[in-house]
């Protein structure tokens, strides 16, 4: 287990070590890795203050420039605070700047709705120009940043505030924006993130034997309709799991593409209820009690066998 | 020198009432206030280019944080040769390369703008840049006064003077109106020259019509001390049409008569 930051970070670190252009800003949020980074390479470092927006206006005038930004900060902040941001300057500009948002849905438990991240989905994926990603694991954060050095663009990594374990097998590849972890018939679950991590941790009990499939969809925008279309095929029936709340959000995104697609599969959306979560107990208890419990996996299979 | 900058301020003034006329939309009380400063930037030895070239890699960045005012740069820059002059007719137009608000696409606009208070902080980006690779490029920044109610002006405030940018220059327009009224009286900002000075930055004051206290002023910021600067250049609304001077409804184009017209074509002459 290992924090997807600190592994994104120590790339970029090795990265910037050969590239003079290469910033990386924080507007605060730490990271082990980035110690290195801040002490080693402290002209390609940059502290923001606590000032999103200051920070993404600027991250655009570097790119301007021909630098090669890397913003970071806690999920809600690099997000919805400074979506306007995203939007003018990043977005209406087309800049190749990365924006590392790190809280996953409601990964910052039990510090409650300010900081926790469940209606960014829907945002982001609205802002032109924006590629998103929701990595599940540590291979695909190594493989996004080899992506982000080959190929500038604008982009938000959405990364979990936990360490998470490595999922993928060696050599995999971003390139096609999503994995089929586990093959099977009829029914398809999809998600990203760390709800995938935890179908994954409870398989047997979710599936109880049944032949479901499952796909790690980790590149939100642009969805690969072309490679995604097999996978419709193939699965007639699709349930999506996502730690967000429903509107606009994963689910709403991939019955899009089916409906691009001309398909029909029946869908059944899984998230959590549409409300703020003031309640404590730690981010297992509040997934499990608000819409997200292996139950109410199970139930929604049979829902929909 | 000042004879030519004078000149050059009573043509760019003709010249953008023709495109308003010509688009019959946009935002002449703030572009005409801010006529001179743009012409001094440009015409009086202050911002570096190329004619001709408007991605020179030695120029200076001058961004339009209000970009309902970018169009009072385009006749200055087809003077440059970064476009036609035939541009400047197609100004607003399906057909044309020239936007009402100033985008990317422009040669010569260095930065997309319009929501306010974005510039400043894209300018601190550019001049951060410029710092941590040793050029000697500046960036200078128009802001409106109605800027200064966005927080994140604020931000780039406090994060400028962190980082010493004194390649960064602001220059404040400050025409004292809003959409609605007068600034003092809607929500007051002064004093405006002491926020900005407890920020850090070094303060100025001028006349923003007066080109000799532009140029002077200029002159001063170009140092080296640590501090980015903040021009506060005291404009009116609107300057050089009396229908327009100090009437906030004209922050946006009114329509006029042919008998307005031809009383402000007389005007914008004879100034």
């Amino acid at each position: 287990m290992k924090f997807q930051r600190d592994i994104l970070i120590d790339k970029i670190y090795e990265m910037a070590l050969k590239d003079k252009d290469i910033y990386f800003i924080s507007a605060d949020l730490g990271a082990p890795a980035l110690d290195r980074l801040r002490d080693d390479l402290p002209e390609q470092f940059i502290h923001a203050g606590i000032s999103e927006q200051n920070m993404i206006d600027v991250a655009a005038g570097l790119a301007l420039s021909g630098k090669k930004v890397y913003v970071y900060a806690m999920g809600p902040f690099i997000t919805l605070r400074c979506l306007e941001q995203l939007k003018c300057s990043l977005a209406q500009m087309n800049l190749p700047v990365t924006v590392i948002s790190v809280g996953l849905g409601l990964g910052y438990a039990d510090a409650g709705p300010t900081h926790y991240i469940t209606e960014d989905f829907a945002c982001l994926r609205a802002i032109v120009n924006f590629e998103v990603y929701t990595p599940s694991d540590l291979s695909t954060v190594v493989e996004l940043a080899e992506l982000i050095n080959k190929k500038p663009a604008l982009r938000v990594l959405r990364l979990d505030r936990n360490a998470v374990e490595d999922i993928h097998t060696q050599g995999m590849s971003v390139d096609t924006g999503f994995v089929e972890l586990k093959k099977g018939k009829q029914i398809g679950i999809l998600s990203c993130g760390y709800v995938l991590q935890r179908i994954l941790n409870n398989w047997a009990e979710v599936t109880n034997g049944l032949d479901i499939g499952l796909v790690d969809v980790f590149r939100n925008k642009p969805l690969n309709l072309d490679g995604l279309k097999p996978i419709f095929e193939k699965y007639k029936k699709i349930i999506t799991v996502e730690e967000q709340c429903l509107s606009g959000g994963f689910g709403s995104s991939i019955l899009e593409a089916i409906s691009d697609l001309g398909m029909n599969n029946p869908v059944k959306r899984l998230g959590l209820e549409d409300r703020y979560y003031f309640e404590n107990g730690g981010r297992e208890y509040l997934l499990n009690t608000f819409g997200l419990s292996n139950q109410q996996l199970k139930d929604t299979i049979k829902s929909i066998s | 020198m000042i004879v030519s900058i004078k000149d050059k301020v009573r043509w760019l003034r003709q010249e953008l009432f023709e495109m308003f006329l010509q688009a019959k939309q946009g935002h002449p009380g703030s572009v005409l206030s801010q006529v001179e400063i743009t012409a001094v930037l440009y015409y009086g030895d202050v911002v570096k280019y190329q004619r001709g070239k408007p991605d020179d890699p030695e120029r200076d960045i001058v961004i339009v944080s209000k970009g309902h005012s970018t169009m009072g740069l385009y006749p200055i820059l087809a003077d440059l040769d970064f476009f036609s002059r035939e541009e400047i007719q197609k100004y607003g137009t399906g057909d044309g390369i020239l936007r009402i608000f100033g985008n990317l696409s422009i040669p010569g606009i260095e930065a997309t703008t319009g929501s306010l208070g974005h510039g400043q902080g894209v300018g601190a980006g550019f001049a951060l840049a410029a710092k941590r690779d040793l050029s000697n490029q500046k960036t200078f920044v128009i802001i409106s006064e109605g800027e200064m109610y966005e927080g994140s002006v604020w931000e780039t405030a406090l994060f400028a003077s962190q980082q010493k940018l004194d390649n960064l220059i602001l220059i404040l327009d400050r025409n004292h109106k809003i959409i609605l009224g007068d600034t003092e009286d809607l929500v007051k900002l002064s004093p405006i020259d002491e926020k900005w000075e407890s920020f850090g930055w070094e303060t100025h004051k001028v006349d923003g019509h007066s080109i000799e206290e532009l140029q002077k002023v200029f002159k001063e910021v170009d140092n080296c001390n640590g501090k980015p600067k903040i021009i506060i250049a005291d404009t009116v609304k609107g300057k050089g049409c009396s229908i327009m001077e100090h009437k906030p409804e004209w922050h946006y184009w009114q329509g006029m008569t042919e008998e307005q017209i031809e009383q402000t074509r007389k005007e914008l002459k004879e100034k």
